[in-house]
C-alpha cells in the first residue's frame, strides 16, 4: 500500500506526533509511507525518523508566516477546531492540493480538523482514515456539529480507546463508516526492565494542573512519612513547576521529592524507579502509562476518562484509584511500597500485559484497518456493516440534536450565564 | 532527512553496582583502531590538558563497539566530554548520547566507599552530546537529610574513606572572607561515620548585615580528627550530575535575612543567607 499521514507539525513536540511516526515507521518496513506535515517551523524533526519515512511540509513558517493567504482566516478547516488559529486560507490552499494530487492509496487524518479536510477533498479512489487522539465527550459541541457532518464521508475512524469508539458510535451517526479502538503503540524498551527493588516512586509530563502532580505529592508525604527512604522523582517542565516547587518546600519534602526536568527518552529513568504515578484528572490514552508499565512498573492511576481504564487491571498490573482522592491514592502508594513481592509481581505483570501496546499487535491491527478501508473504496462499498441500522439513526439525531441546540445556543448561554453572576 | 543525522553514532553507557562504566558505541566505528576520548573540559580560556583514551573492542552481534572504564582508573574531579577517535592522529568526533543505564548508581549512598573515593555519572549535556561528571577526594563527607527547624539547621553526613575521631568538628567556612568560620553541635554515632551536626539559623543569619552586597554563603566542612585534613561535606554518591535545581531547600527567614541550604553546581552544600531588610 501507499499510505499518506497527515500530520499538524511533524516538527513539534507531543504524543500524536510520536505515535504518527511509531506507526509510520512501523508500516515503512512493508509499504511506501510518507508524512505531510501541513506546517514547518524548524530544520529537522525533534524526534529521528527513519529515513525510509518520506516527510512533506506543505507551509514553512521560516519563510510563508507573512504570506497574505496565511493572513487570511481558513474556510475549510473547521473554525470551532482547537487549532484553527493556526490554520489560513494558505493552509487550505496547500492541503487541497496536496490531496487532490495524492498518489496514495490511503490517506490517514490525524486531528480532527485534518480529518474533515481529508473527508472533504480526497480523491474518491483514496481510502479515507480518520485518527482521534483526543476525545468526543471533549470536544465542543460547535466542533462535534461539523464533525458529524464531515465524518460520515470517511471510510474508517478510529479512536485511541474503547470507551471513545463506543461515545462514537452511540453519539454520532456515522452510517458505514467502520469506528474503531487502535491505541497507541509504545517501541519495544531496549534496557531490560526495572526489578522492582529501588526505592524510588517515578512520574512524567509535561507539568500542567490536568496532570495533578500536586496529588501526587500530597499522596507521597503519606509514604516518606513512614518510609524516609523513598523518593518520588517527577520529571517534565511546564506552567505548574514552580507552584509544584512551592508545595515540595511547604510539605518539607526536599528531601524526598525532586523536581528532575525534562527527560527525552524516559525509559532510562522508569528502570531507576519501581512503582510509576499518575493522577490525570483527564487522559484520552495515557502513554507514560504504558511506557512505564513496559518498563516494569506497576502504575498507581487515577481512573480518570478514558485511557487508564483500559490500560491498567486493577490488582494485578497496577491499581486505579478515584479521581482527585489523595487519601486513596496514597493508601495505593504505600501498599505497593510496603509489599516488596507483590510490587514485584505487579511489575512483571505489567511488562506481560503491556505487550499488547507494542509495534507489532498496534501494527497488525492498522495494518488490518487500512486494507480494509482500500478495499471498501475499491468495491465502492461501506468499510463497516450497520447492524441496527433503526436504532443508530435514532440515537444519533437525539445526540445530534443537543449538539445543535448547544452549538446554536451557546452564546446565549454564555450571556445568560454571564447575566447570572 | 540529511543522511549524516542517520549515521550519526551514538554513545550510550551502562554502570555497574561496582562502579565499572560500559559505553557502546553505535553503529559500529568501520576503523579497527578506533577509540574513545575523554576530555577533561578546561577552565575557561584554558588550552585542554587531560585526555583518557579507550580501546573499543569487535563489534558484537548488534553492530556495537564497546570501551570499558575500570573502576580502579581514577578520572581526575571534573567534567569529560567523549569523542569518537577513529584513527590515531585524525580528528575526532563528538558524540551524541544513547540511552544511559543508570539504575546501579541510584542507591549509591548507601555503599561504603574506601579511599580515595571516586564517583563518576554520566549526563547528557544541554546540546544532546554525553558527558561524564567525576569526582574524586582523599575522603568524603556524604550529605543526607537536612532538617530545618526551632531555629536550627541540622544535616546528617556518612564519612567515606575516612573514619571520624572522637571529637571530629564541622565548620561552615564564609566564602571569601579567610578566617570567619562558625563551628556546629557535632553528634557521631557508634560506627565512627554517621555524624549530625547542627547550625544556629541566626549565627548563619549574622554576617548577612555587615555583607555589602546583602548576600553570604557559608561552605560546610568535616575535620575527621587525627591527621585527616577538612573534608568538604557534598552529595554525588547517586546517579544525579547536577543537584542544584532538582533538590531544593526552603527558605527560612531569621530576622532580616533568608537562610537557605542548597547544593552547588558542583553538588556541595553550601548555605546562602540573603539580607532582605
Amino acid at each position: 500500500m501507499k499510505i499518506s499521514f497527515l500530520l499538524h507539525n511533524a516538527y513539534g513536540i507531543g504524543g500524536t506526533i510520536t505515535t504518527t511516526f511509531n506507526l509510520a515507521q512501523a508500516l515503512a518496513r512493508r509499504h511506501t509511507v510518507e508524512i505531510v506535515s501541513v506546517l514547518r517551523h524548524r530544520e529537522r524533526p525533534h524526534f529521528a525518523l527513519d529515513p525510509r519515512v518520506a516527510l512533506r511540509p506543505l507551509v514553512d513558517l521560516r519563510q510563508e508566516k507573512e504570506h497574505p493567504l496565511h493572513l487570511r482566516p481558513a474556510q475549510v478547516f473547521p473554525a470551532a477546531e482547537y487549532r484553527y488559529e493556526q490554520y489560513s486560507e494558505l493552509t487550505d490552499q496547500r492541503i487541497g492540493a496536496c490531496l487532490e494530487a495524492i498518489d496514495a492509496d490511503v490517506v490517514v487524518g490525524t486531528r480532527p480538523g485534518l480529518n474533515v479536510h481529508l473527508a472533504l477533498q480526497a480523491p474518491a479512489h483514496v481510502a479515507r482514515v480518520g485518527q482521534e487522539h483526543l476525545t468526543l465527550d471533549n470536544h465542543p459541541p460547535r466542533l462535534r456539529t461539523a464533525l458529524r457532518r464531515a465524518y460520515r464521508r470517511l471510510d474508517v475512524l478510529t479512536t485511541v480507546t474503547e470507551a471513545d469508539a463506543d461515545a462514537y458510535r452511540r453519539k454520532m451517526r456515522l452510517p458505514g463508516v467502520r469506528i474503531e479502538a487502535l491505541p497507541n503503540s509504545v517501541p519495544d524498551p531496549v534496557l531490560p526492565p526495572a526489578d522492582g527493588t529501588a526505592k524510588v516512586v517515578v512520574a512524567a509530563g509535561r507539568l500542567v494542573p490536568v496532570k495533578r502532580y500536586d496529588l501526587i505529592i500530597e499522596a507521597f508525604a503519606r509514604v516518606a512519612a513512614e518510609h524516609p527512604d523513598w523518593q518520588l522523582r517527577i520529571y517534565g517542565k511546564g506552567e505548574e513547576h514552580d507552584r509544584l516547587r512551592a508545595l515540595v518546600l511547604r510539605l518539607g519534602l526536599s528531601d524526598n521529592v525532586l523536581l528532575m526536568g525534562p527527560a527525552a527518552p524516559m525509559e532510562a529513568e522508569w528502570v531507576k524507579g519501581s512503582i510509576g504515578a499518575a493522577a490525570s484528572n483527564f487522559e484520552p490514552f495515557g502513554m507514560t502509562l504504558v511506557e512505564a508499565m513496559r518498563c516494569g512498573l506497576p502504575v498507581v492511576s487515577t481512573d480518570c476518562p478514558y485511557g487508564p481504564g483500559e490500560i491498567i487491571q486493577d490488582g494485578v498490573d497496577g491499581r486505579l484509584v478515584p479521581v482527585g482522592d489523595t487519601a486513596a491514592f496514597g493508601a495505593a502508594l504505600l501498599e505497593l511500597v510496603r509489599d516488596d513481592e507483590r510490587r514485584r509481581r505487579m511489575g512483571r505483570a505489567a511488562v506481560e500485559n503491556a505487550r499488547r501496546f507494542a509495534p507489532g499487535p498496534v501494527l497488525e491491527q492498522a495494518e488490518r484497518l487500512l486494507e480494509r478501508a482500500v478495499a471498501a473504496r475499491r468495491a465502492g462499498r461501506p468499510a463497516a456493516e450497520d447492524r441496527d441500522p433503526v436504532r443508530r439513526v435514532l440515537v444519533g439525531q437525539g445526540f445530534a440534536a443537543r449538539d445543535a441546540v448547544h452549538a446554536t445556543g451557546s452564546h446565549a448561554l454564555r450571556t445568560l450565564r454571564r447575566g447570572r453572576r | 532527512m540529511s543522511t549524516d543525522q542517520d549515521i550519526e553514532p551514538r554513545v550510550d553507557c551502562t554502570v555497574d553496582a561496582d562502579g565499572r562504566t560500559v559505553f557502546g558505541v553505535h553503529p559500529a566505528p568501520a576503523a579497527p583502531r578506533a577509540r574513545l576520548l575523554l576530555a577533561l573540559r578546561p577552565a575557561k580560556d584554558e588550552p585542554e590538558r587531560t585526555t583518557r583514551l579507550l580501546d573499543l573492542g569487535p563489534a558484537d552481534g548488534t553492530h556495537r563497539r564497546t570501551a570499558v572504564l575500570p573502576v580502579e582508573q581514577r578520572l581526575p574531579e571534573g567534567r569529560w566530554d567523549l569523542y569518537l577517535l577513529p584513527e590515531p592522529d585524525g580528528e575526532r568526533q563528538r558524540l551524541r548520547a544513547g540511552p544511559r543505564d543508570l539504575r546501579a548508581l541510584v542507591d549509591g549512598a548507601a555503599r561504603d566507599r574506601s579511599a580515595p573515593v571516586a564517583a563518576r555519572v554520566p549526563y547528557v549535556t544541554k546540546g544532546g552530546f554525553l558527558a561524564l561528571r567525576t569526582w574524586l577526594r582523599d575522603a568524603h563527607a556524604e550529605a543526607g537529610r537536612i532538617t530545618l527547624a526551632d531555629g536550627t539547621l541540622t544535616a546528617r553526613l556518612r564519612l567515606h574513606g575516612a573514619e571520624s575521631g572522637p571529637r571530629p568538628g564541622v565548620w561552615l567556612r564564609l566564602r571569601g572572607r579567610a578566617g570567619t568560620e562558625l563551628a556546629a553541635e557535632v553528634r557521631v554515632a557508634a560506627d565512627h561515620r554517621d555524624l549530625s551536626f547542627t547550625a544556629s539559623l541566626a549565627d548563619l543569619a549574622a554576617p548577612a548585615a555587615a555583607a555589602r552586597s546583602g548576600r553570604c554563603i557559608w561552605d560546610v566542612f568535616v575535620r575527621p580528627g587525627g591527621a585527616v585534613p577538612p573534608v568538604r561535606v557534598s552529595r554525588f554518591l547517586d546517579d544525579l550530575a547536577d543537584r542544584k535545581d532538582i533538590q531544593v531547600y526552603p527558605e527560612v527567614p531569621v530576622g532580616e535575612a533568608l537562610v537557605r541550604p542548597y547544593y552547588t553546581v558542583d553538588n556541595d552544600l553550601s548555605v546562602v543567607v540573603t539580607r532582605t531588610g
